[in-house]
């Protein structure tokens, strides 16, 4: 099959350069929130956790999406890589939600007052990374491989539906976090340049993390898989 | 396995179905009922009773904040306007570096008349504007304490 080829050849092979890859960019990336950035004319430097908490929002988007896309190609194909790439992807996806949170908290106290409130987009954020958890757990249910897949694809495809409303939920009447930054309703993105230039090159550098991760996890799944066949 | 792979085709429009649907319900039901806290002029439309816990948002009028002195003490005063309806707000608690006069706040607690409200914790609201500050120009307000 094609996937056993690229998974067990390219990908191992790729994977060292890919983690060094990312982790130069993590440090780069780093540098540039922490000192090359200027700081923000009201928020002042703790602002600068926006080049943390955006990235972390994109890759639970990114990696929830993937979980949807690998769903429906386990129902539609029967390919076992695909559920491999659907929990491996769920697994990282639960990691990033929770830190997305953490760094949301963290950000929170100082300028709005509080950790936490149940506004919104902390609640529909919340609610997704309780789903995912909940994914992870649908999967410990059955040791029959199909069925399990089968299971965990069906909820993978309904439980993205929580992906826009989060994004979107900012947009309700009567909530408190600050609409989107760069994807704006209304025209350019609401940052001098240095700073999108900076949580551009955060987003590309959480991105390749999110690849490296994903390269391994699915490694180490479709290897699980393989134990599990030649047992029965 | 034909048969096999057509059940699993069937469940995968059917997941998308239901994807689809609660989707719809969400997006239609959430932006409207979902509510984090009323405005004076909703609170004032809906009756809220003296006493009862409420959250209410607005923005912080011009003129009306206490000196920063008073920020933590008992007796730190704000108006909460939404253009139309004033509510005299007296906060206890902490109160957060980022709220100022003309920007966004959120207050729980419950009116003790008719346009007083007693606040237990007060919420300042930002927006999604980033910009280094100008030389010169003294930015309006700081996070710093």
């Amino acid at each position: 099959m094609i996937e056993t080829t690229f998974w067990r050849g390219s990908v191992p092979r790729v994977r060292p350069l890919l983690g060094t890859v990312a982790a130069a960019s993590f440090v780069v990336a780093s540098y540039m929130a922490l000192v090359w950035a200027p700081t923000d004319a009201v928020q002042g430097d703790v602002y600068r956790i926006l080049y943390v908490h955006v990235p972390l929002a994109w890759l639970a988007y990114l990696a929830f999406v993937i979980v949807f896309l690998a769903s429906i190609g386990w129902l539609w194909t029967k390919r076992p890589v695909f559920d491999a790439i659907a929990v491996a992807s769920a697994e990282i996806g639960v990691l990033f939600t929770g830190l997305f949170l953490v760094a949301g908290s963290i950000w929170a106290k100082p300028t709005w007052g509080v950790w936490w409130t149940w506004e919104p987009r902390l609640v529909t954020t919340a609610i997704m990374f309780v789903m995912y958890v909940g994914y992870l757990l649908l999967r410990g249910l059955s040791t029959d491989f199909s069925r399990r897949a089968t299971r965990a694809a069906v909820f993978g495809i309904v439980a993205v539906i929580d992906v826009p409303i989060v994004h979107l939920s900012v947009l309700w009447a009567n909530s408190l976090h600050q609409l989107p930054t760069v994807l704006r309703v209304a025209g350019s993105p609401a940052l001098d340049t240095p700073m999108l230039v900076t949580l551009m090159v955060s987003l590309g550098a959480y991105t390749l993390i999110y690849a490296y991760f994903m390269s391994a996890r699915v490694s180490l799944e479709l290897a699980r898989q393989g134990r599990l066949w030649t047992r029965t | 396995m034909l048969e096999r792979i057509g059940a699993r085709r069937v469940l995968l429009i059917a997941a998308l179905g239901v994807a689809v649907l609660v989707g719809t319900v969400a997006a239609t039901n959430l932006q409207t009922q979902a509510v984090y806290y009323l405005t004076p002029s909703e609170a004032k439309a809906q009756g809220v009773a003296v006493g009862q816990a409420i959250r209410l948002g607005g923005l912080v009028k011009m003129g009306s904040m206490s000196s920063a002195d008073l920020r933590g003490g008992n007796d730190f005063r704000f108006v909460i306007t939404d253009g139309s309806v004033d509510v005299q707000i007296v906060a206890t608690g902490a109160i957060p570096g980022l709220l100022r006069e003309g920007a966004g706040a959120v207050v729980e607690g419950a009116f003790v008349a008719e346009g007083s409200f007693h606040a237990t914790q007060v919420i300042a609201k930002h927006d999604e504007v980033y910009t280094a500050p100008t030389a010169g120009a003294t930015p309006a307000h700081r996070t710093a304490p």
